[in-house]
């Protein structure tokens, strides 16, 4: 399938040619400047709803920063019409909770899969698809941390939709059904849980886009963001490199 | 908690140093095994080992154990589905494999994969009935991220044509290669449209159950699909293509061994 490229988009605030092929995407639009900040030249372009959009430089390499929003319905539509205007590799920097207890507070985790427990993707491709992210990009994401010296662990995500479903499952009328798929998720080695990866790994696959996902696990300092920033924007360059090459 | 540990539990049929279906004991496999579907396979598999012996033959899983540049590596067929793969798996994982590759043919999906070229799955459709009773749908079936590399290294160090993405595990071979004639065709139909509109490369039976079964408990799992059919141009491998395309897979998969350290 090749994506039909528009002029002018709906929701987001930036138009065809104003886009970098790579874009971070991370949740907070308040996230997105801090983000920014590590690129040269930043430049904000603007915001509409959920939706706020830098672009700057790294190394050379043209970067967009476009939050999504809470949830797969608004990334959804972030991942649509960044494709629709020129974006072709989307990574996610987010926040996450930790699930079977393979990775702690305070680490960072890169999602190399996630759990379709959202509703968004299965109005794509049915529920057996797995949602996978890049296999080269995540490759880069691993080499950047290693060589930035950064620790992480590597595995699958859960993407919901219900954030106090998962925080607080007994108060829903649904309780039993998410305990035992909770328990599910923890006995098949699921690391994080977090709200966004299934539906921006699926769609990417479907319309041909590279996709993957850096989590904190249970923090949203600035140290931790930054050490999310530097692999995310290694991992770039990394990728801009064998561009060149090939 | 390590579930490898999990059929340690005293007091079952099942607990019995020698594996009931599988007929193996520790000892008698490497912690690298190469999964076929066909048993009649496994044998032509050993034949490019440095060295290799016959240590089990029961039901659909026949096994040998030999050496490969001096490394410990196992064959042992699953039969067709996954079913009788999760059997493999399970009991296997039990006499301490670690590492398990899947060598399995499959059907072409999308124009650009075509007979003979290789595909190292990522992931799969878990279109199958036996990893739902492991894992709720929504979990991926995917591949172990390292054992992936290790795959497509030996794959560009032999210069193998190769894919790396997505493929189905179904569980209905005809339903696949005559949906028109089974009472649920509108499904089978429009599932297969969205598998290839979604850019699954290939159909075949095994791997979803593999790396589901795998993620939960803690094994390494990669596979290698090597492309014999093609519906949509009517086209397969001959005998001799067939045998070669095996040969080089066989290969591939033999090379990324020495990749995964013995014990690991």
């Amino acid at each position: 399938m090749t994506v039909q490229k528009v002029e002018q988009v709906k929701h987001l605030p930036i138009k065809l040619g104003e886009v970098a092929r790579y874009v971070i995407v991370p949740g907070d639009p308040n996230r997105v400047p801090l983000i920014a900040n590590s690129l040269e030249n930043p430049v904000h372009q603007g915001q509409n709803r959920e939706f706020n959009a830098f672009k700057g430089t790294y190394k050379g390499t043209e970067i967009s920063v476009v939050s999504t929003g809470i949830g797969c319905p608004s990334t959804a539509i972030a991942v649509e019409e960044l494709s629709y205007i020129g974006a072709e590799v989307l990574i996610r920097i987010g926040t996450s909770g930790s699930v079977d207890n393979s990775a702690k507070k305070g680490e960072i985790f890169i999602a190399t899969a996630a759990v379709r427990d959202d509703g968004t993707s299965k109005q794509y491709i049915p529920i057996e698809f797995p949602a996978i992210a890049s296999h080269d990009l995540t490759e880069n994401l691993i080499k950047a941390s290693k060589a930035l010296g950064i620790p992480t662990k590597i595995g699958i995500c859960q993407s919901k939709d219900s954030f106090f479903g998962e925080v607080e499952p007994n108060r829903m009328p649904v309780a039993p059904y998410l305990e035992n798929k909770w328990k599910a998720w923890q006995g098949g080695g699921v690391g994080a849980s977090e709200m966004e990866a299934a539906t921006l790994f699926t769609l990417a696959h479907i319309k041909k886009l590279m996709a993957g996902a850096v989590l904190a696990v249970e923090v949203s300092d600035a140290e931790t963001v930054n050490n999310m920033t530097r692999i995310v924007l290694e991992a770039i360059n990394y990728l801009e490199e064998d561009r060149n090459v090939e | 908690m390590s579930n490898n540990d999990a059929n340690d539990s005293k007091g079952g049929l099942l607990d019995t140093p020698i594996q009931y279906h599988i007929q193996l004991k520790k000892g008698d496999v490497s912690d690298f095994v190469i999964l076929p579907g066909d048993p009649g396979r496994v044998e032509f598999i050993a034949e490019h080992f440095d060295s290799a012996e016959l240590v089990a033959d029961n039901r659909e899983y026949k096994t040998m154990t030999g050496s490969y540049k001096g490394r410990s590596v196992t064959v042992t067929s699953t039969g067709i589905g996954c079913p009788s793969t999760a059997i493999a798996v399970e009991e296997l994982a039990n006499v301490g494999v670690k590492t398990f590759v899947r060598l399995g043919t499959s059907g072409a999906m999308q124009e650009y994969t075509r007979i003979g070229d290789k595909v190292i799955a990522t992931g799969a459709v878990r279109y199958e009935g036996t990893s739902v009773q492991y894992m709720p749908i929504e979990f991926p079936a995917v591949a172990s991220h390292d054992m992936v590399s290790a795959l497509i290294k030996s794959a560009k160090n032999s210069k193998i044509t190769h894919h790396v993405g997505i493929v189905q595990s179904k569980d209905s071979f005809y339903g696949q290669h005559n949906p028109e004639s089974m009472p649920i065709a509108a499904e089978l139909l429009q599932k297969w449209d969205a598998w290839v509109k979604g850019g699954v490369l290939c159909s075949e039976m095994e791997a979803a159950t593999l790396f589901v079964v795998g993620s939960y408990r803690k094994l390494r799992t990669g596979a290698v699909l090597l492309v014999a059919g093609d519906q949509a141009r009517q086209e397969s491998l001959t005998k001799e293509e067939y045998t070669q395309n095996m040969s080089d897979s066989i290969n591939m998969i033999l090379e990324s061994s020495l990749d995964i350290k013995e014990g690991e």
